[in-house]
């Protein structure tokens, strides 16, 4: 006790003595020229372009560290990045479609070397199992073997591009030369890659080299494209498949791996906690960086509390998640904060079992077929499905301009969207929600004479999302009140995990879940509908939609599209196929003092602008 | 013993190998790896799903893939381990790498910090067992150990870090809190002093007057923006620890012991400024281990100069001030790093962190500037919040076992017959009772130890650290079955390993319990 005692009181005199050292007033704050951003997923590998590291982070970085020929805005917009080159349709015999990508003269790497068309051709080696074949860098659609760049290949690029591009004898250009028209030419095109530095990679260099020795790397890449040299590619291939896959940055890392013409370079990263960009001193292939933000930190926080908080305290300046609206009013309420809602890229819908899935027996369930009956039930399901209460109560709060969306090819704010939109919202979207219901009463009373609110006349059996998704099961339970109003009993079908592989079953009647779609395209919903589309899980097969959706597949103006959407979606409502519900909310939080931050809801997302930002 | 021991560990690979067969495939039927995949509308989604095809080799049924799984595995037994790559395309070894020194870091000082909080407050509340500190003892642990630690770390954070944060741009102390702080202080002491009611009176005003004057000093100088210990605090807490310490190793009355202890606190003030040219920016890992050894030496010869006979418990006293002292110049070493670190841009004066393993502006700097203290300074501010987390909610559990433990012990008759024999109280209760009742926490200990590199889930994921117990998470929700058979094969065969070390370390300590004999 005594000692305690002692020890306190001489500590108060130890502490005056310490005094001396005078006050730290925190000083002015100079003005900050650091963003950081918080990303759910730790990055996996600088090259976004394998299947495996596909993934948002991985993007993002390479958004700010390489510049292309277009990006999405916020609006879902593709702009032209006309600062680095322009592309356009031009006319090429024996081409259905040839298109001409030149690069603005003068652009560069961040290494010097100037950038050209030959900096376009890897692309061509990525995306084309043709080449692939022929180069001997295996066949991609083995499924035993990888090939040597383990890339996307399939998709529409590789199935109607004629032989490699063509390289200009200025080697500023290439041209593009495809046996069909395709109508989502615009986002097909090639990316710049940094040829020089792959080829030095595959040589087993791992410092810059002189501007010399880059042309002429770069030169030696054209030489083995042309010849189709199976030795280098092959070595490059494993460079660029695999060396990109790393965590960690530091001082000794092979610099090679990140000369880019973005406008910020990769400077370090911390395995698993975040990746540090500076700015890229050379940056002239994009819009010019007009904030004075010196460098960028992505810091992965995977719990979304613990982000909010860390924005909280200030060591986040962007915070972007999908989170409670329990969270979003915690983030309201946080001083210096500006919380701003929006829309994520998906869209949830409610899709109704026609025929039979791609695999198991016959469906036989209460409304298969498309007979009069049939379409009658589930157009009653649809109209009783109460999409503005489930909006209202599960959405509104997180994001307050949440609306319910009426079409399964377009979103809210796209080009065509209300017209397209126009049928469905007039079918099922009009007067009130007690309304539609009585009328979903009266269908369904046709059939089952017996059928009142809560007579369990006709049972749905329901697939839907992991058990873990509180809005799921909300969305559930009020869909299934509502419902029971009109006769129908819902039961649960899924709700466990692992329920995304009954999709193709017959084993459930109506399934919700999201649609998230990456990129905007005139032909990407077609795999939903059509008889024998991918993404057609509930045996819809109609050949009016199949002649709709080939129509789409072709070259059509700008108001044939909107015409041939509206087309199918009155189909839709007609046949009472599916009905979209609403957009995933998303929630992007920042640092009040960060100008011009505009959430996007396609990736790269809330990145997609960085040159604009500014304290 | 060795027929024992050949028998368990046969037993135990019988385990790892039904328990291993039986995660690997319940996992593989409760997910679909494609699942994310399949709900996109991405047009690369056909391919990207036959490359996880490929790569997870999900056309092989699960119960196959786990044997090829394990073939990998025992593989490993002549050098050549193969535990496959996570869907990420990372190598399952390189990630379990990374995330074990990181879990170690994390969980290691917590639960340190556990067990010697947790084993001493347990025997100050068995001491005064009925007391009301005992009563408020139990009340606070078992308030702990009910709460969930994500909550707690929501707390942490609200009140430590960002409250701490704010006020730190303006550290007066309000005296309403300079009260506050005061009665609980008072409270607490009297409490674990005891005695009658003038004792208690005594306890509480000195108690009360010594922090809130100590608070209001420290404030009123603007200590907390500008925190020292400098020679002079070292000097007279040192001397207070260094009889503390000689109270309860040997007693006040040894001497020699109190000699020594004193000399160690002499000698930290006479090297502290030529010490200081020692401890440079530079400073190494080996300067330090070095040190440290030899601090160690220090302390033991102070000792046996002092002792004439019955040298060890003298020396074991002067040692552990060396130690103490050591530190607390340690501690006074790093703090003179205090107004560089939070004037740094990238701290802006918050220097108490909600998330992460260190400031990544800071770790950028210290690429171009070494600078080990800043650095380390950085780490500790980083791990503050997590290791306070972890150490509330597990030292709960060390204080209940010690306290009954103890008690149990201490109505034993050689304990009555040690009091007959006219030992001190002290070495009653230090030597013969405190001993004895930490047998049977060896079991609580060696669990803990193996936990470690289980990790701690959920404080990793709500500090954002990536050690053993994100990768088990992420495994999981992601159906990633390589990454997680490999964090669970190294936790399981670490549990399964714990158990019998403490089987066996139980056996050694009490000679009671015998293993082997089957009986």
């Amino acid at each position: 006790m005594k000692a305690t005692r002692i020890v306190r009181a001489v500590a108060v005199a130890a502490a005056g003595a310490l005094g001396v050292a005078g006050l730290v007033a925190p000083a002015e704050a100079a003005t900050r020229s650091l963003v950081v951003i918080h990303e759910s997923n730790a990055l996996t590998s600088f090259n976004s372009g394998t299947p495996e590291t596909n993934l948002v982070t991985n993007s993002d970085v390479g958004y700010l560290t390489g510049a292309g020929f277009a990006y999405y805005d916020d609006n879902r917009n593709l702009i032209r990045n006309t600062t680095f080159g322009t592309y356009g349709i031009v006319t090429k015999s024996g081409c259905a479609l040839a298109v001409k990508y030149t690069v603005k003269p003068g652009r560069v790497w961040s290494d010097g070397t100037p950038i050209d068309g030959v900096d376009l051709l890897l692309s061509h080696v990525l995306a084309s199992s043709q080449y692939s074949k022929d180069a001997g860098l295996g066949d991609p659609a083995d499924t035993e073997k990888l090939p040597a760049f383990n890339s996307f290949y399939g998709g529409p690029y590789d199935s109607h591009i004629k032989g490699v591009p063509a390289l200009s004898s200025d080697k500023m250009s290439v041209t593009l030369c495809y046996d069909e028209f395709q109508p989502d030419w615009p986002i097909m095109g090639p990316g710049p890659a940094p040829v020089h530095t792959l080829v030095q990679m595959a040589n087993g260099k791992s410092s810059a080299q002189s501007l010399t020795q880059n042309k002429a790397d770069k030169a030696a890449f054209l030489a083995a494209f042309n010849s189709k040299d199976t030795t280098l590619l092959k070595k490059i291939g494993d460079v660029w498949s695999n060396d990109y896959n790393i965590k960690t940055v530091s001082d000794s890392t092979n610099e090679l791996l990140f000369v880019g013409n973005g406008g910020f370079l990769v400077k370090s990263a911390v395995a698993d906690q975040s990746v540090t960009l500076t700015v890229n001193s050379k940056y002239n292939s994009g819009p010019k960086l007009s904030g004075g933000v010196k460098t960028v930190v992505f810091k992965f926080i995977g719990d979304s509390t613990a982000a909010a908080q860390a924005l909280a305290n200030k060591e986040l300046d962007i915070y972007a998640g999908q989170p409670t609206a329990d969270a979003v009013a915690a983030l309201e309420a946080l001083k210096g904060v500006t919380v701003k809602g929006g829309v994520s890229a998906c869209f949830e819908h409610v899709d109704l079992r026609i025929g039979t899935g791609e695999e198991g027996q016959t469906y036989t369930g209460p409304w298969a077929g498309m007979s009069a009956k049939s379409k009658a039930l589930r157009k009653a399901f649809l109209l009783a499905y109460p999409r503005e209460g489930i909006i209202d109560t599960l959405v509104a709060p997180v994001n307050d301009k949440a609306v319910v969306v009426n079409s399964s090819f377009l979103l809210p704010g796209q080009t065509g969207y209300n017209e397209v939109s126009a049928y469905t919202k007039s079918v099922y979207d009009s007067g009130t929600q007690a309304k539609r219901t009585a009328a979903a009463l009266a269908l369904v009373k046709k059939y089952y004479p017996s059928a009142k609110a809560g007579s369990k006349s006709i049972t749905i059996n329901m697939l839907w999302g992991a058990p873990s998704n509180t809005r799921r099961a909300n969305e559930f339970q009020l869909a299934k009140n509502e419902l029971a109003k009109a006769g129908f009993n819902l039961t649960n079908a899924g709700g466990t995990s692992g329920w995304s592989g009954h999709l193709g079953e017959n084993s459930y009647d109506a399934a919700f879940f999201a649609w998230c779609p990456s990129s905007v395209s005139q032909t990407g919903t077609n795999a939903n509908f059509q008889g024998d589309g991918g993404n057609n899980f509930i045996g819809y097969k109609s050949s009016a939609m199949d002649k709709l959706t080939a129509k789409l597949e072709t070259k059509l103006s700008d108001k044939d599209v909107t015409a041939t959407i509206k087309a199918a979606e009155k189909l839709l409502a007609d046949d009472a196929v599916s009905l979209p519900i609403f957009q995933h909310p998303a929630v992007t939080a920042y640092n009040s003092a960060l100008k011009n931050v505009k959430p996007a809801p396609l990736t790269p997302n809330i990145v997609w602008n960085y040159w604009e930002w500014k304290y | 013993m060795l027929t024992y021991l050949s028998r368990r560990i046969a037993q135990l690979l019988v385990i790892l190998l039904a328990s291993s067969f039986f995660v690997y495939n319940l996992e593989a039927i409760a997910g679909d790896p494609l699942e994310e995949i399949k709900l996109s509308s991405d047009p690369k989604k056909f391919q990207t799903m036959q490359a996880l095809i490929r790569q997870l080799d999900l056309n092989t049924p699960p119960p196959i893939r786990f044997f090829k799984w394990l073939g990998g595995i025992v593989s490993g037994l002549w050098g050549n381990l193969q535990m496959g790559d996570a869907r990420t395309g990372q190598s399952v070894a390189e990630a379990i790498g990374n995330a074990i020194p990181t879990t170690i870091r994390l969980v290691l000082a917590a639960t340190i910090l556990a067990i010697v909080l947790g084993i001493t407050i347990g025997v100050i509340t068995a001491l005064r067992q009925y007391s009301r500190f005992d009563y408020a003892v139990t009340f606070v642990s078992f308030l702990f150990f009910s709460l969930p630690i994500f909550w707690v770390a929501v707390l942490l954070k609200q009140y430590l870090s960002i409250g701490f944060n704010d006020w730190l741009a303006n550290p007066v102390i309000d005296p309403v809190w300079l009260i506050g702080i005061g009665i609980v202080s008072a409270i607490f002491w009297a409490g674990v002093i005891g005695g009658d009611l003038r004792r208690i009176a005594i306890v509480s005003a000195s108690a009360f007057s010594s922090s809130t004057l100590l608070l209001w000093a420290l404030s009123s100088i603007d200590w907390f923006r500008n925190p020292v210990l400098g020679p002079v605090f070292i000097g007279v807490a040192g001397l207070a620890t260094a009889l503390l310490i000689t109270t309860a190793s040997t007693g006040l009355a040894n001497k020699p012991a109190r000699n020594a202890s004193i000399t160690m606190v002499l000698v930290g003030l006479a090297i502290y400024y030529p010490i200081q040219q020692v401890l440079t920016k530079n400073v190494n890992g080996w300067i330090l281990v070095g040190l440290a050894v030899a601090t160690v030496i220090v302390g033991l010869i102070a000792g046996f100069l002092w002792a004439k006979e019955d040298r060890a418990p003298v020396m074991r006293t002067s040692t552990i001030t060396a130690v103490v002292i050591a530190g607390m110049i340690l501690l006074d070493r790093l703090m003179q790093e205090w107004n560089v670190y939070v004037a740094n841009d990238f701290v802006s004066y918050r220097p108490i962190p909600t998330i992460g393993q260190t400031n990544d502006m800071i770790a950028l700097q210290l690429d171009e500037e070494p600078d080990f203290w800043l650095g380390s300074l950085d780490s500790a501010l980083h791990i503050i919040l997590p290791t306070i987390a972890l150490t509330i909610i597990s030292f709960a559990g060390y204080v209940r076992y010690t306290r009954g433990n103890l008690l149990e012990v201490l109505n034993m008759d050689y304990i009555r017959t040690a009091r007959a024999k006219g030992l001190t109280e002290r070495t009653v209760i230090m030597r013969h009772a405190f001993r004895n009742s930490l047998i049977p926490l060896t079991t609580l200990m060696a669990w803990d130890f193996a936990g470690i590199l289980g990790g701690a889930i959920i404080t990793e994921s709500v500090f954002g650290w990536t050690g053993m117990g994100t990768l088990f998470r992420v495994a999981i929700v992601s159906f990633d079955l390589n990454l997680l058979m490999g964090t669970f094969i190294i936790t399981a065969t670490l549990a399964v390993s714990a158990n019998l070390i403490s089987d066996l370390l139980y056996s050694a300590l009490d000679p009671r319990i015998r293993v082997g004999t089957g009986e």
